[in-house]
């Protein structure tokens, strides 16, 4: 009896396996030579610019490449980071993903699960601007740059400053003095939206830190050999972020602002300054009037007293691009070579550059795009660049410097403790410790 | 083949793959997450094992147990807030102390049938410095910089969040205890009435006692439910600003797929699931000696 009862369970168990083992077929050459690809992609799904923008040019790789079918899922933000963590761990890696060259997707690159595109890009590389093609994280190139990006812009309302009967200020402290002015005429100083934490953190205590100490101590800091994040260089930086929340200069309710609060106060007029990086040129090209175009300067922020960095600079990053999965070979890596390339390479980077981004891929000088545009590409040309806290300093270090930042605003912690806790965290637990 | 064994094999295929299915889906994954939970396991490479480490360390962070307060206010909420509510409001409709019973019904009920994510956003918007009451407050107060600031407020910014799940969840109780009230006999509340009784001698004396064994399952719910809230939550502040709304489920998210600390967020998970075992444990208990009190 017993062995009758086995028998069955073990058919039980043989014929649920084999029902389990099927699973979902493998995207694979299809019949017709058509090749079939998953691709994580990062654009924000619900702005009314970028989605357009994005659609328009998958829609031409689709009509110029009917052979490749692509099988995209979205994401954006933290959301896309802490998915595609997941697939890393479940060893489900899409065929195609966008990735940042440094540690914000070290994750995933340092574990050798992208390929190198270096074979694939050779020959090309005078045709990007110096630097794009370099060497990323852990040494190989593992995405082929969309553009390079600025993530600190002081978006300038000269309109509003002139109707004030002020001038973009050249120190820090004259900023500050010119917000009772400003809140006065119930404008705000300095409109940005910090609900996710990152934007604080990647728009503008990069750029502090670039001014307060410069690269120089930054790299000192991020080893821990004569720098620590407990130095007034890093002290020096947060105060400032202090400094503008005790005088009211940043949005209203800034910690509890989705990203797109501030950009939609600055466009309708209703802030002075906005804090962002190059890529919100993009959405205000779609969104200001035109007549507005001329009133908007892009700046960095003003000097600080004391510092030891570099004046007039922002912080900012070789770009983020699309790569491939390591495991992609014959007619799939070819095909997932195609999208990149369409991507980073002439065609999609002219298309971007018509919408507002600055690519890396070196294109014929134009005069006819819109004004916001050309005053990116000149911001970009001539700003000199620090870090960004996020691309040299571990991601899961911004878990605690970014609420941590958001306490420093609110006024519960002060820039010393910040400053104690974060040192506290990268001394134990950043790779660049280690 | 006797009778006898025929009946076990029977038992055995019409169990075994809902036995086996519920092995692979429940009882699997929390004694993985049981192992993973003494390792500090990142998502790849080798599992090493590394004691109670997590455990102790999540008893240190302030961030954990502000999530837990959190949860523990869920809790309190679900427990004392909608389930007495929604049993109030059901013993409403069904003794008909109200006019138009149905309509209340519906609409009590509705919030419970629109995705969480979307009523979080929607309260998300009207908190929020950008929306429609924030705009409307500023205009009545003439104070362009007016917010919320109970957000921005370590102790009370979890509140507006337990109001939005009071207000949601509430109506799916309702209707629970409203199918069970409806099956007590009329008949046997007409009697009490003719015998006299008031209407608080009619829903002690009566219809609570009949309404334990529903009672005990929509706090054991109301528990469970609780402790691993975390999409409208998620949804609506994301935990912050800085941890203030942050309960365990999201702590135990974020350490995990944001931090790729698979072993401490399955530290987490267990103990998620031991206090939800625990609470249901202590309200089995007090419901055991209720129901011995009432049947004696």
């Amino acid at each position: 009896m017993r062995k009758t009862v086995f028998a069955a369970i073990i058919a039980l168990l043989a014929v649920t396996c084999l029902a389990f083992a099927g699973g979902t077929p493998e995207p694979k050459a299809a019949a017709g030579g058509k090749v079939t690809l998953s691709m994580y992609a990062y654009n924000e799904r619900t702005n009314p610019v970028e989605a357009p923008n994005w659609d328009y040019a998958l829609g031409i790789f689709r009509a110029t490449n009917p052979d490749v079918d692509l099988q995209i899922e979205f994401g954006f933000t933290e959301p896309y980071h802490d998915k595609m963590k997941i697939m890393v761990a479940a060893n489900q890696i899409p065929d195609l993903m966008f990735l940042w060259p440094d540690k914000r997707t070290g994750y995933l690159t340092e574990k050798g699960l992208a390929k190198d595109l270096t074979p694939y890009v050779k020959g090309h590389e005078k045709e990007f601007v110096p630097g794009a093609l370099a060497p990323q994280i852990a040494g190989g190139l593992w995405e082929i740059p969309e553009q390079v990006t600025d993530c600190h812009v002081v978006y300038t309302n000269t309109k509003l400053l002139k109707q004030l009967g002020l001038t973009y200020p050249k120190t820090f402290e004259e900023m500050v003095k010119q917000a009772p002015a400003i809140l006065a005429k119930g404008l705000i100083p300095v409109a940005m939206d910090d609900k996710d934490g990152w934007q604080m953190q990647s728009c503008l205590l990069g750029a502090l830190i670039e001014r307060t100490g410069g690269k120089a101590w930054f790299d000192k800091a991020i080893k821990g050999k004569e720098g620590k994040f407990t130095d007034p260089e890093f002290v020096n930086a947060l105060s400032v972020i202090e400094t503008m929340a005790k005088n009211k200069m940043l949005s209203p309710g800034i910690v509890q602002a989705d990203y797109g609060v501030a950009v939609t106060d600055f466009a309708n007029e209703k802030a002075v300054y906005m804090i962002d990086g190059g890529w919100r040129v993009n959405a205000l090209v779609g969104v200001v009037k035109p007549e507005q175009k001329k009133d908007i300067e892009l700046n960095t922020f003003p000097d600080l007293a004391g510092m030891k960095g570099t004046p007039g600079s922002t912080s900012s990053v070789v770009g983020t691009g699309y790569g491939m999965s390591a495991s992609l070979t014959g007619a799939k890596a070819e095909a997932a070579w195609k999208w990149i390339w369409f991507y980073a390479g002439p065609v999609d980077s002219a298309i971007r550059q018509g919408f507002g981004a600055n690519p890396a891929y070196i294109l014929p000088k134009r005069t006819d795009l819109d004004p916001l545009i050309l005053k990116l590409i000149d911001f970009v040309n001539k700003t000199p660049g620090g870090y960004v806290v996020d691309s040299v300093l571990d991601a899961d270090g911004m878990k605690v410097i970014q609420p941590a930042m958001q306490e420093l605003i609110l006024g519960s912690k002060t820039a010393q403790q910040v400053a104690a806790e974060f040192e506290k965290w990268v001394a134990a637990n950043d790779s660049g410790r280690k | 083949m006797t009778e006898k064994n025929l009946k076990r094999v029977s038992y055995a295929v019409l169990t075994g793959p809902a036995l086996l299915i519920y092995a692979f889906i429940i009882v699997f994954p929390i004694l993985y997450s049981l192992y993973l939970g003494f390792s500090d396991w990142n998502g790849y490479g080798p599992i090493v094992p590394t004691g109670f480490q997590n455990y102790l360390k999540m008893f240190q962070d302030p961030v954990f147990l502000h999530g837990l307060r959190n949860n523990m206010l869920v809790v309190a909420v679900s427990v004392f807030g909608q389930i007495p509510l929604g049993f109030v409001l059901a013993y409403i409709l069904y003794r008909k102390l109200v006019k138009g019973a149905k309509f209340f019904e519906t609409m009590i009920f509705l919030p419970i049938t629109i995705s969480s994510v979307v009523v979080a956003i929607l309260w998300s918007n009207i908190f929020g410095p950008a929306g429609a009451v924030t705009a409307i407050l500023r205009l009545i107060r003439h104070d362009p910089r007016m917010v919320f600031t109970v957000f921005e407020n370590r102790t009370w910014a979890i509140f507006p969040i337990l109001f939005v799940i009071l207000l949601i969840y509430t109506g799916l109780y309702m209707v629970i205890f409203l199918a069970n009230l409806q099956k007590i006999s009329p008949s046997v509340i007409e009697a009490a009435v003719i015998d006299g009784a008031s209407e608080g001698q009619v829903l002690g004396r009566v219809i609570l006692p009949a309404m334990l064994g529903v009672l005990f399952t929509t706090i054991v719910f109301a528990i469970s439910g609780s402790l691993k809230s975390f999409d409208l939550i998620y949804a609506m502040t994301g935990g912050g600003p800085a941890h203030y709304t942050e309960v365990i489920a999201i702590y135990m998210y974020v350490k995990t797929f944001s931090g790729s600390h698979f072993g401490f967020g399955s530290a987490v998970s267990v103990f998620i699931v031991v206090l939800s075992l625990g609470m249901i444990g202590v309200v089995q208990a007090v419901f055991g000696r209720l129901e011995a009190r009432y049947e004696g």
